[in-house]
């Protein structure tokens, strides 16, 4: 007891020194401070008592409207307030934490009735019994996890909870400003792209807006309110060939406030953009094999570092599992290569969360302090092509027991998974996109081939059904890694210049090892906001934890990959034809 | 009932009624027509098999729920959405997509959100992929029960699929949504707050929920159709925990068709007085014993004892299915109650008495209007619940056919109403229950003033059991001691033994209105009787939960509004 308040203490008076913070008159925050200092003292007999107690709290408004052509679906607005509450019994080097149990037996009390207002004794009442319960299965966790771990013998011990200085940050929450009414008319009016292209057999608009603030409080002596908000348009599509072939192709915006998405002018180009690419999808023919370069054009470049490289980023730790689960996760290409090259040498990668902006364009994936109440600091990960460092949380992993500010995904269980914020990748040697193209023809002329392979568009996040993801999984595990998304926007490029779209084509192969063979980079780099989930394609129909994330990169050039047809039977067509045919 | 629009009110009531189709229908009425027809006549040129019926349905919902918690508001969301459902049919009404095979029955509608204002493109376009996707998950059905019919010996009921029933053409004007929020947080915040003068309880909550439901049919058979209704709803719970780790609640509900019918805030405020008093008294109560016997059941708990045993074995459908325990199937003309009792499910009855009831409608989901049905006379089984999925030796349907947007159509209840022909004032069933624990040797009786829904298992595969539980039961004794409050009890049993031992009713019905989960979703019904004693009714104790209570003391209220 004695070392928290002397570190609290310190914390407190270092945190005075910097910057005069007021007391806090948040009566939720007051609640959760005063609840979680109490919780310490929960005892069961036989057991002991926590030595961490935290308390999450998200809370503000939310405005959702969807609309489908031209038809509004539906509109609401709501304020909200969630909460989580941590145990951690045991101690910082063996806790309840990396650990899955197959459940506790204990029930726990009903909750329903978290207040939305800031009031202190109901706010105060519902942590209490969550906590309550919360140590009653900590306690059933913790032997269940020695149970567990006399069974097998462990091949490394690490300690289970990085230490962290406390960090004492209170800023005003964020209040929803967005004119309602506007934003259903363009929600509306942009729902109505689609109905220009007959092509198109289905097509929704979903825009969302939140702020309000994140709070946590812990028994370290953190004490964080800091403001949280943002808003996204996501449109998606689905169009099919004559003989079948389904494509589906989504696009979204985000920004942290509604102010700072495109403009409805812009963001009406680029839906046109993607039903254009849509409709030639479905007159274009199918594509064959491929082994060659390809060019990654516009946002594509910025799509395959996302997808190939984001998550390999940040290292698992294989929890302990008790009997009767099974734990399984694809391993990290990037894994015990720190010191390596991993990109061409003249290429850097710096995850910064505290960048807003970059040539003012607004950054999705910008936050001072993570989840863990950690503040978030620039990490150079890869140096002239070597890799630097991991994205951590403060889950010890191998070789590491300190956190770098990165936890913002939850993981259940297993606390947080260390992720991206805003990657900026950089070439030091840039050429124009012509110059892009005409080494993409020059390279193909060397080895006698007549075309060369241009991919503007990749389906990340992937907006295909869990169903259809599971099929692509089990068409492309041959290659030893696990496949990339569709890539959806897909040309051959002749050496006279002319281009024909083709379709049904998936990469194979095509993993962090292949970015060695990026031969160049465009000197058009542009920031690619989407949502990040750890999550294979990062598939938004899995419903998986998310949050925005930024990509600032270029077109790429890279030499070596392999293309093959996407396997499968394909849909049927609808027998009748679509309104929007029969209407014409 | 108010036709729609105004102007052809005259005509409507002179009985032209095909006029309203024609001419002015809501817009979305008519979109659906016309995409009704359009794919209609495209899959009967290109599909094979092409469809004998499709049915459109569009549910238009609209809502909110506001709720407050020791003082603090907690929730206050809404929606309005519209959703629909499509049904298609392909074979032929003998044997169709929707045949039940070894309980299945098939699940094609998605109950997807299509657009709340009546942009025809928007309608048309979600009308069209659902009709092309039902369409083919329907063949695909088809075609598996066409094989499997060569191969598995064939179904004792050899009944039909799909009724015909005469096509209904009316509108009734949308329903209007009412819900005051600013009226409804300012009163619900000291309303809850009234709970935190109550140490024992450890949460609670006091909300209300208001819907407007209004439903466009329109078939391929020449249905057009728009009704509706509205829900509204207060909702107390409080929550505590024994000693001994036993959690326990208390729920308490008022409903209306309207929020204007909901009641004022000195009644919600005595309700919630009454509901915590109620707990503590629980909390202090003794722990029930095992026990048979005889028994009285309280009009509500009477009418849930009925719901749940009696009113899930009369839907219709489950009579023809083989996974289904089918009780009732082979006792029509047989006496399957005392015979002072019978059994009416009426969803034309708007009220009882003076209490609202939520189990009305106009239509069912079929489009069927809405039809009384004595399903029990003087103790012997007449009948059925029934949809379009006809029975043997009822070939129609009688308006019970529903279901939650998203569901398939199954039989439903509705407001079921137990009726004795011979009654005795509610104190004098007392003294017959006391009479007969002194017969018996028992050193006492039970009496069950409040039930909480229970389920029902209905399947042939399980114990053909029923779980209702009581919230509320007093010992009662034989020898002039005052009623003892007991509680963890569960009634269980098998439903025609309890049936058998039905031996009087009191003369006050009391209406417990409900919503109920099932095949089809949750749907608002509610269950009317008066209190009954029952000669044999076993209980048994609630499993019992190792939990201890909080280990900490309750963080002291600071403000509690006046």
């Amino acid at each position: 007891m004695r070392t928290w308040l002397l570190t609290a203490a310190l914390a407190a008076i270092g945190t005075l020194a910097a910057q005069p913070q007021p007391a806090p008159l948040d009566p939720v925050l007051n609640a959760m401070r005063d609840e979680a200092m109490r919780s310490l003292d929960l005892a069961l007999p036989g057991a002991d008592k926590p030595y961490f107690v935290e308390y999450h709290v998200d809370d503000g408004e939310t405005v959702r409207i969807q609309a489908s052509y031209g038809g509004l679906v539906s509109r609401s607005r709501s304020p909200f307030r969630a909460y989580t509450v941590h145990v951690r019994e045991g101690s910082y080097q063996f806790d309840t934490s990396n650990f899955l149990s197959r459940g506790s037996g204990v029930a726990g009390f009903n909750l329903t009735g978290f207040p939305l207002d800031p009031a202190y004794d109901a706010v105060r009442r519902y942590l209490w019994l969550s906590t309550d319960q919360a140590y009653k299965a900590a306690v059933d966790r913790l032997a269940q996890k020695r149970a567990s771990m006399n069974r097998a013998t462990a091949s490394e011990t690490l300690d289970d909870f990085a230490h962290a200085t406390p960090l004492v940050e209170i800023a005003a929450p964020r209040r929803l400003q967005i004119d309602e009414d506007a934003w259903a008319e363009r929600v509306r009016s942009l729902s109505g792209v689609a109905s220009q292209y007959p092509e198109i057999q289905s097509s929704t608009i979903t825009f969302w807006a939140s702020a309000g603030a994140f709070y946590l409080v812990n028994t370290e002596g953190t004490e964080v309110r800091t403001p949280d908000s943002e808003a996204a348009l996501r449109v998606w599509m689905v169009a099919q060939a004559p003989d079948g072939m389904r494509l589906r192709d989504g696009i979204t915006f985000h920004a942290p406030d509604p102010a700072g998405l495109p403009s409805e002018a812009e963001m009406r180009l680029r839906i046109a953009a993607m039903a254009e690419n849509a409709v030639g999808f479905t007159k274009a023919p199918k594509g064959v094999e491929y082994s060659g370069p390809v060019l990654f054009e516009g946002v594509a470049g910025a799509q395959i570092l996302a997808e190939v490289l984001g998550h390999n980023f940040t290292l698992l730790r294989q929890p302990v599992v008790d009997q009767g689960v099974n734990f399984f996760a694809f391993g990290n290409e990037l894994a015990g290569r720190r010191g390596s090259r991993i990109l061409p040498e003249w290429m850097d990668a710096i995850d910064d969360p505290t960048a807003t902006s970059w040539h003012g364009q607004t950054l999705a994936g910008s936050y001072p302090i993570d989840r863990e109440g950690v503040a978030a600091k620039p990490v150079q990960l890869v140096e002239k092509g070597v890799l630097k460092d991991y994205l951590r949380t403060r889950q010890v992993i191998h070789g590491y027991s300190n956190s770098n500010g990165r936890a913002q995904l939850s993981n259940g269980m297993l606390g947080h998974t260390a992720s991206i914020s805003n990657l900026f990748v950089t070439a030091s040697q840039t050429v124009p996109l012509a110059e892009l193209r005409r080494k993409l023809m020059e390279i193909c002329k060397e080895r006698d081939k007549a075309y060369g392979i241009v991919v503007r568009r990749m389906d990340y996040p992937s907006v295909g059904t869990v169903e259809e993801a599971t099929k692509l999984v089990q068409s492309g595990i041959g290659g030893g890694a696990l496949p990339v998304s569709l890539p959806v926007g897909i040309f051959k490029l002749y050496a006279d210049g002319h281009e024909e779209q083709v379709r049904g084509l998936m990469f194979r192969g095509l993993n962090a090892k292949s970015l060695k063979d990026i031969v160049a980079a465009g000197d058009d780099s542009a920031p690619f906001s989407f949502a990040y989930s750890a999550g294979l394609f990062a598939l938004l129909d899995a419903n998986s934890p998310s949050h925005p994330a930024t990509v600032v990169a270029p077109s790429l050039l890279v030499d070596d990959l392999d293309l093959k047809p996407v396997e499968g039977d394909l849909p049927k067509l609808p027998l009748t034809p679509s309104p929007a045919v029969a209407r014409r | 009932m108010t036709l729609f629009p105004p102007p052809m009110r005259r005509l409507a009531l002179f009985g032209a009624v095909a006029m309203v189709a024609a001419a002015q229908q809501p817009a979305v009425l008519d979109t659906m027509v016309r995409e009704l027809n359009r794919n209609f006549s495209a899959l009967q040129e290109k599909a094979k098999p092409a469809p004998y019926f499709i049915g459109y349905e569009v549910t238009d919902l609209e809502q909110r729920s506001i709720t407050a918690s020791f003082g603090a508001l907690a929730d206050n969301s809404g929606s309005h959405s519209r959703l629909l459902d499509v049904s298609v049919r392909v074979g032929s009404p003998k044997l169709d997509n929707y045949h039940v095979e070894n309980g299945d029955r098939g699940s094609f509608t998605s109950g997807r959100g299509v657009a709340v204002d009546d942009t025809p493109r928007a309608l048309e376009m979600r009308l069209w992929g659902e009709t092309d996707r039902v369409y083919r998950a329907a063949v695909d059905r088809l075609i598996r029960l066409q094989s499997n019919q060569q191969v598995k010996v064939a179904a004792e009921d050899q009944s039909d699929d799909f009724s015909t029933e005469t096509p209904v053409v009316h509108a009734s004007s949308p329903v209007k949504f009412h819900c005051d929020q600013a009226g409804w947080t300012g009163r619900l915040r000291p309303l809850s707050a009234r709970f935190a003068k109550y140490p024992e309880v450890l949460t609670s909550t006091v909300g209300v929920s208001c819907r407007a439901e209004t439903h466009y049919l329109a078939t391929t058979e020449g249905t057009r159709l728009v009704h509706g209704r509205g829900y509204a709803r207060v909702v107390i719970q409080a929550h505590a925990r024994a000693e001994d780790g036993s959690d326990l609640s208390i729920d308490r509900y008022f409903d209306s068709g309207d929020e204007s019918g909901l009641p004022g805030d000195d009644a919600i405020a005595r309700a919630i007085d009454r509901a915590a008093a109620d707990l503590v008294a629980l909390l202090h109560a003794p722990e029930t014993e095992p026990y048979t016997g005889p028994a009285i059941l309280g009009g509500q708990a009477a009418g849930v004892f009925f719901h749940e045993i009696f009113g899930h074995r009369v839907e219709g459908e489950r009579q023809k299915d083989e996974s289904e325990g089918q009780t009732f199937a082979k006792s029509l003309g047989k006496s399957v109650l005392p015979e002072f009792l019978s059994v009416v499910f009426d969803p034309t009855r708007h009220r009882f008495g003076e209490t609202e009831l939520n189990g009305w409608y106009d239509y069912d989901s079929e489009g069927v209007p809405a039809q009384k049905v004595g399903v029990v006379e003087r103790g012997i089984l007449k009948g059925f619940l029934l949809s379009r999925s006809p029975i043997r030796e009822f070939p129609h349907s009688n308006g019970h056919g529903r279901r939650e947007p998203g569901r398939e159509v199954y039989s439903r209840q509705s407001n079921l109403i137990v009726e004795a022909d011979r009654t005795v004032p509610d104190a004098q069933l007392r003294r017959m229950l006391i009479d007969e624990i002194k017969k018996r040797g028992k050193p006492y009786g039970l009496f069950f003033r409040e039930v909480q829904g229970g389920f029902t298992n209905t399947q042939r595969t399980s114990l053909q059991a029923f779980r209702v539980m009581p919230i509320l039961v007093d010992r009662v004794y034989a020898d002039g001691r005052p009623d003892e409050l007991v509680r963890g009890a569960n009634i269980v049993g098998t439903p025609l033994a309890s049936f058998a031992g039905i031996a009087a009713a009191g003369d006050k019905p009391e209406v417990f209105n409900g919503y109920c989960g099932a095949a089809s979703g949750w749907l608002p019904v509610s269950a009317i009787s008066p209190a009954l004693l029952v000669s044999e009714i076993e209980v048994e104790k609630k499993p019992q939960s190792k939990d201890r209570p909080p280990l900490l003391p309750a963080p002291v209220f600071h403000e509690v509004a006046k």
